[in-house]
């Protein structure tokens, strides 16, 4: 009798692609993690000195999961999902986040309201948006803060109950974001990244993690030195890419092996006037993993993040 | 790091069966279950022969991890307990509340970086009377190099107030002056033990009474980190970084402003830079930049780092003698 439990399968074929390939969608995300198609179960790391505007993108990557593909007619193009946000950096700002969330809201339907208006208002108090929309958004935010290893392994090992219950009401987790910074995490790493990988196996979402790297060790201050001495008349801002420059890694190959994707955040030397008194810092972006050759170059503003020539 | 024993009586499930069962799997206390993986645990709780209850156990330590960690909130209620508690509390300083918006946040980690003579204890010594006087709060200075001064704190507080009738005057200030306790901390082992004590009294206090802590300072952060950092180990560096998660757990979970004084160093090119390193860089939330004209009673303070505003943003304020 067991044995014909064996020979029976759980499901047809059909059923198993259509449950697969509606699952498996790429994820289209935000500028500048647009070149690299990232699906569920990747994990995306985002590395870089401070500050490189990796919490930044941390936001508008939760914001996206958030939000709806429609809402009352109008088109956000979110993943309707919720998103898990540990912060081991211990340094969110939920202003920040909820005045950007009231952007996204207020840009995404611009073509009901007057875009002179728009254009002229820029206080905080005066944008126009969705209140019930916005209270469903924060309310699929769930945030903790761990503020030692342990903290952060006993959230890990109860995070299945809490996905748990969220489905429970229906929705399902897209994303988990783990702000960690500098935040040691080398003692317990082993048990981290099976934790999370058991995770990603129940519940199948994306993981991004931002990590700081340490510059300044003094072999490459005097390559910076070497570099700069002979071509002065160099119009390439800073005049030092990422290929040449080594930074220091700390992580164990446990970690190296488990994470999928990888993207370095700079920030150069330029500035960008954009108008008379916002005088925003240019950051570069390169993928790492996989590699592609080239940079990107970046401003962040309060609507986003956008591109320069 | 206390032992599965001591958990039995308040959860008898956890006999000593439980007991001799995760012993012999390397597992004596709840860190312990932490590093170990439980569905494996579970897996052979399964062949044991009281596998109902070992499993049993196996939730409740579960349940009991559960609460080991902080919170889980959502957006909303993260909204609504800063717009409630996370208030900010004016630094008596022109310049710097200009600057900040209205002052020093409650619930984050300020720090002001300068050379010396920048007017950095000033600015404490300000802050601390200000939020004394009109926060109605009461205010601990961990003083580390014998700079709290007691003389210039009263003529702060004396400063503003209407040359009214002495007796009030002087009992008014004494009300003030008690908010304010000054310990001295000379290393960081004190420091750590204050702080405990600190936090151990405020999880402890009941709520209400109008001498609520506001604002904790500690003047110089860098003077106790700096003789243990550098060395060959790196226990001088993880020691840096707790104390720095300290002080944020300290500043968010009891609503707290904390004000960090740094000094600077030699960088590259010549141009100073905050010191304490790298990895101190990404700890507090906001860093002010001091800087002081020779012999002048004028300080520049500009933006070094903060989470919602551009970097490089001046002003000016003056110290008054």
């Amino acid at each position: 009798m067991e044995a014909k439990g064996w020979i029976t399968g759980d499901e047809s074929a059909k059923e198993m692609l259509g449950r697969v390939l509606s699952r498996a969608r790429p994820f289209l995300l935000l500028p500048p993690l647009h070149r690299v198609p990232l699906r569920p179960r990747n994990v995306l790391e985002i590395v870089g000195p401070s500050p490189s505007a990796k919490t930044h993108l941390l936001i508008q990557a939760a914001l996206t999961c958030v939000l709806p593909i429609d809402w009352n007619g109008v088109h956000y193009g979110g993943f309707d999902g919720f998103v898990i946000f540990i912060d081991l950096d211990c340094r969110f700002d939920i202003f920040r986040f909820s005045h950007l969330l009231k952007l996204r809201l207020a840009s995404g339907s611009i073509s009901e309201i007057d875009r002179e208006q728009n254009n002229n208002t820029k206080e905080r108090s005066s944008i126009a948006y969705d209140e019930e929309l916005y209270t469903l958004c924060m309310r699929r935010f769930l945030y903790v803060r761990c503020y030692d290893s342990f903290e952060f392994l006993a959230t890990l090992k109860t995070l299945h109950y809490r996905i748990q219950k969220e489905k429970a009401y229906g929705t399902c987790v897209h994303m988990l974001l783990i702000d960690r910074k500098s935040h040691s995490i080398q003692a317990v790493l082993e048990t981290v990244v099976q934790e999370i990988r058991k995770l990603l196996l129940l519940h199948p979402m994306l993981a991004i993690a931002t990590k700081a790297t340490l510059f300044g060790n003094r072999a490459m201050n005097e390559a910076k030195w070497n570099l700069r001495k002979p071509d002065t008349s160099n119009s390439q801002s800073g005049g030092i890419t990422a290929l040449q420059l080594p930074y220091r890694e700390y992580m164990p190959s446990v970690w190296q092996t488990f994470v999928t994707h990888r993207i370095l955040l700079r920030p150069s030397d330029d500035h960008l006037a954009v108008s008379d008194d916002q005088n925003h810092s240019v950051y570069f972006s390169e993928w790492l993993m996989p590699s592609l050759s080239f940079l990107d170059k970046f401003i962040v503003k309060e609507t986003g993040v956008f591109f320069v020539a | 790091m206390a032992p599965l024993k001591s958990l039995e009586q308040d959860y008898p499930i956890l006999d000593s069966n439980f007991q001799s069962f995760c012993a012999s799997h390397d597992i004596f206390s709840v860190e312990d279950l932490l590093l170990h993986d439980l569905y494996v645990l579970a897996a052979f709780a399964e062949q044991e022969s009281s596998s109902e209850r070992l499993k049993q156990g196996i939730t409740q330590v579960l349940s009991i991890i559960d609460g080991k960690h902080q919170p889980w909130l959502n957006g909303m209620e993260l909204l609504e307990d800063a717009q409630r508690n996370k208030h900010v509390l004016s630094s008596g300083c022109e310049g710097i509340d200009l600057l900040l918006h209205g002052g020093l946040r409650v619930g984050q980690l300020t720090e002001l970086v300068g050379p010396s003579s920048s007017g950095k204890t000033q600015v404490c010594l300000l802050a601390a009377s200000n939020v004394a006087k009109k926060h109605i709060g009461s205010v601990v200075y961990l003083d580390t190099g014998n700079s709290f001064s007691p003389q210039r704190v009263t003529h702060f507080i004396c400063q503003h107030s209407d040359p009214a009738i002495d007796q009030a005057k002087h009992r008014t200030l004494q009300k003030v002056m008690n908010n304010i306790s000054c310990k001295s901390v000379f290393d960081i082992f004190t420091m750590f033990d204050v702080l405990h004590q600190l936090e151990f009294n405020l999880r402890s206090q009941m709520q209400g009474g109008d001498c609520k802590m506001q604002l904790l300072i500690v003047d110089s952060v860098s003077s106790m980190v700096t003789p243990i950092l550098g060395g060959s180990g790196s226990q001088g560096h993880a020691l840096m970084i707790s104390a720095g998660y300290l002080l944020k757990k300290l500043a968010h979970e009891h609503n707290i402003a904390v004000l960090v004084t740094n000094h600077t160093v030699g960088g590259d090119g010549g141009i100073s830079k905050p010191a304490l390193g790298e990895s101190w860089k990404s700890i507090p939330h906001v860093r002010l930049l001091l800087s002081r004209e020779h012999g002048g009673s004028i300080c520049n303070v500009s933006i070094l780092k903060h989470p919602s505003m551009a970097v490089g943003k001046a002003a000016r304020f003056m110290i008054h003698n």
